[in-house]
């Protein structure tokens, strides 16, 4: 079971005077199980492609495969909700979706637009308020009440109550501090390696790239830059550079002290191996 | 939705779209004015014929004319329907059992169809020739007179001019949240009554949310800035009324005089 892109296009307005090509023939396939990131600059095209994973958006030209639900260019999707069921979209801020008046209540609004039984809803609400670090004093708060962060996880655990396979978060950590910035990503790695989900996630912050995925996604123009697993990507300093990517700190620092002639361990990507190795390098000399 | 025709600037360069916003206004009236001057088939054979030059001139193209017309085609459609049914006078055309027609009938409609069809022309022609924020400098200018008796035109003018800014913004937003509440399920197609009422209330509470968030956000940056509606404002732009321009309106004048004309003569 895989996400397969095949010679997929899209073009906004496509039938008036004004279209604007967003996304030109992207072929791609994702496996099962990882946790891919896509980056690439602002107007890139990334939010489109990932609109096209639970059909907000049709293909003008081509097709997606997601787990061997197919769409199409011009072709009616039949069973369009058990698509929305299994790949769960977050929203660039999503907290401007929430509108009941108890927190419990707009968790389980998803679960059961998916014709989930009400107490089943509300007891999955529970549980993955726990998940998001809210516990049950929220549940009977308004939503509109929290802070912007709590707000938005919220908003993800909305998500995440219809326990969808696929989750594709949308800069799902624009605008929070660092700490929360952190605490959603170590939110992230938890459903990916505890609960198995395949993740797709949009963003622009290079150290979460490095930090918390598996393979990436360059989107340039519309099309498709660039992929690979994230260790060779900021290995290979060359495209790190000539894709115009900002690289995370540790990367930058290996490639200063590589500049100031000392060897350094290329499948060091975190400071203690990279500290090990160097120290091994004096003892050395 | 953002394909919607009704209401948008098409900048392309021609002399209507380069004529001052208060003569196109004030010739817009003139020209709304005279549609509602009974002056039979003589008057609307004018009236088309002007509104057809003024298309050629504007650049704008009579396709563009007629994707504006497409949302009133189904009330043109239900009045000639109603018309058919109701209007039982003049000469009977046509019957069958209790259905039955009367010319009277046809032309009522036609009537009301050309009268549709030419403001909507008309109104078509001023927003796609003209920017909005000239078009609200020429509506303040206009009401200026009124401030004497106490109306804030410069208020009104400020008004208009935000809510036509926004309104690109708002379905901006409609259709994002629309995407979000469908990720969550909403069927916003489908669905039994109360799970309408749920996903509309799913869409219109953040709706409202964001817009009184944005209000709030816009008139602090109002205020930052220095804007008091009330003080005196001077503006980067000036309009100036040219040749052209008083031709026109004296021109939209006169056709009225000449319909008002016909219809004592008819
Ligand atoms: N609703 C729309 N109508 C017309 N054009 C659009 C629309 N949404 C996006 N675009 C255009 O499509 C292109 C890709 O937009 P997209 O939102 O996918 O970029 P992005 O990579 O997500 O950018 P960002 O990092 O800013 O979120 C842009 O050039 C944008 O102007
Ligand atoms: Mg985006």
């Amino acid at each position: 079971m895989s996400i397969t892109f095949k010679n997929l296009s899209h073009t906004y307005n496509e039938k008036t005077p004004f279209p604007s090509a967003a996304l030109n023939n992207i072929n791609l396939t994702i496996e099962e199980g990882t946790f891919t990131a896509i980056i690439g600059e602002t107007g890139s095209g990334k939010s489109t492609l990932v609109q096209h994973l639970n059909a907000l958006l049709l293909p003008t030209a081509g097709e997606v495969d997601v787990n061997g639900f197919v769409i199409k260019a011009d072709e009616k999707i039949k069973n369009l909700k058990s698509l929305r069921r299994k790949v769960g979209l977050v929203f660039q801020f999503p907290e401007y979706q929430l509108f009941e008046e108890t927190i419990e209540s707009d968790v389980a609004f998803g679960p059961k637009n998916f014709g989930i039984e009400e107490s089943i809803a509300k007891a999955k609400a529970r549980e993955v308020l726990e998940l998001v670090g809210l516990d049950e004093s929220y549940l009977n708060r308004s939503p509109f009440d929290l802070s912007g962060g709590q707000k938005r996880r919220v908003a993800i655990a909305g998500i995440l109550a219809f326990d969808p396979e696929i989750l594709v978060l949308d800069e799902p950590t624009a605008g929070l501090d660092p700490q929360g910035a952190k605490e959603m990503m170590e939110l992230f790695k938890k459903l990916h390696t505890d609960y198995g989900k395949t993740i797709i996630m949009v963003t622009h912050d290079m150290e979460h790239v490095l930090n918390y995925c598996d393979d990436v996604i360059l989107l340039k123009n519309g099309e498709i830059a660039m992929k690979s697993d994230v260790k060779s990507f900021f290995k290979d300093d060359l495209t790190v550079h000539e894709l115009d990517v900002q690289p995370p700190h540790i990367v930058d620092l290996k490639r200063r002290l590589t500049a100031c002639g000392f060897a350094v361990d290329e499948e060091a990507f975190d400071l203690p191996s990279l500290v090990a190795s160097l120290k091994g390098e004096l003892q050395h000399e | 939705m953002s394909n919607m025709v009704l209401g948008r600037y098409l900048p392309l360069d021609s002399k209507i779209h380069s004529m001052d916003p208060r003569a196109k206004i004030m010739c817009m009236l003139f020209l709304l004015i005279a549609i509602f001057i009974p002056a039979g088939y003589v008057g609307y054979a004018i009236l088309l014929a002007i509104v057809f030059v003024v298309v050629l001139m504007s650049k704008i193209g009579l396709p563009y004319i007629f994707k504006a017309m497409k949302p009133m085609l189904f009330m043109m459609i239900f009045l000639f329907v109603i018309n058919m049914l109701v209007i039982k006078r003049g000469n009977l055309l046509f019957e069958l059992g209790w259905f039955s027609i009367y010319d009277e009938a046809i032309f009522q409609t036609l009537y009301i169809v050309i009268r549709l069809l030419l403001m909507i022309s008309i109104t078509t022609l001023l927003t796609a020739t003209t920017k909005p924020l000239d078009l609200t400098l020429g509506i303040e200018d206009l009401l200026g007179p009124f401030q004497k008796i106490g109306l804030p035109s410069h208020i009104i003018a400020m008004m208009i001019s935000i809510a036509l800014r926004f309104i690109p913004t708002l379905i901006e937003e409609t259709q994002r949240i629309m995407k979000a509440q469908a990720s969550r399920g909403v069927d916003f197609e489908e669905g039994k009554f109360m799970e309408k009422i749920r996903s509309i209330l799913s869409l219109i509470v953040p709706l409202f949310i964001s817009a009184f968030q944005r209000a709030e956000d816009l008139a602090y940056a109002m205020e930052a800035r220095g804007y008091a509606p009330e003080n005196k404002r001077t503006r980067y732009k000036l309009l100036k009324l040219r040749a052209f321009d008083v031709v026109a309106m004296i021109f939209c004048a006169l056709v009225i005089a000449g319909l008002v004309g016909v219809a004592i003569l008819v």
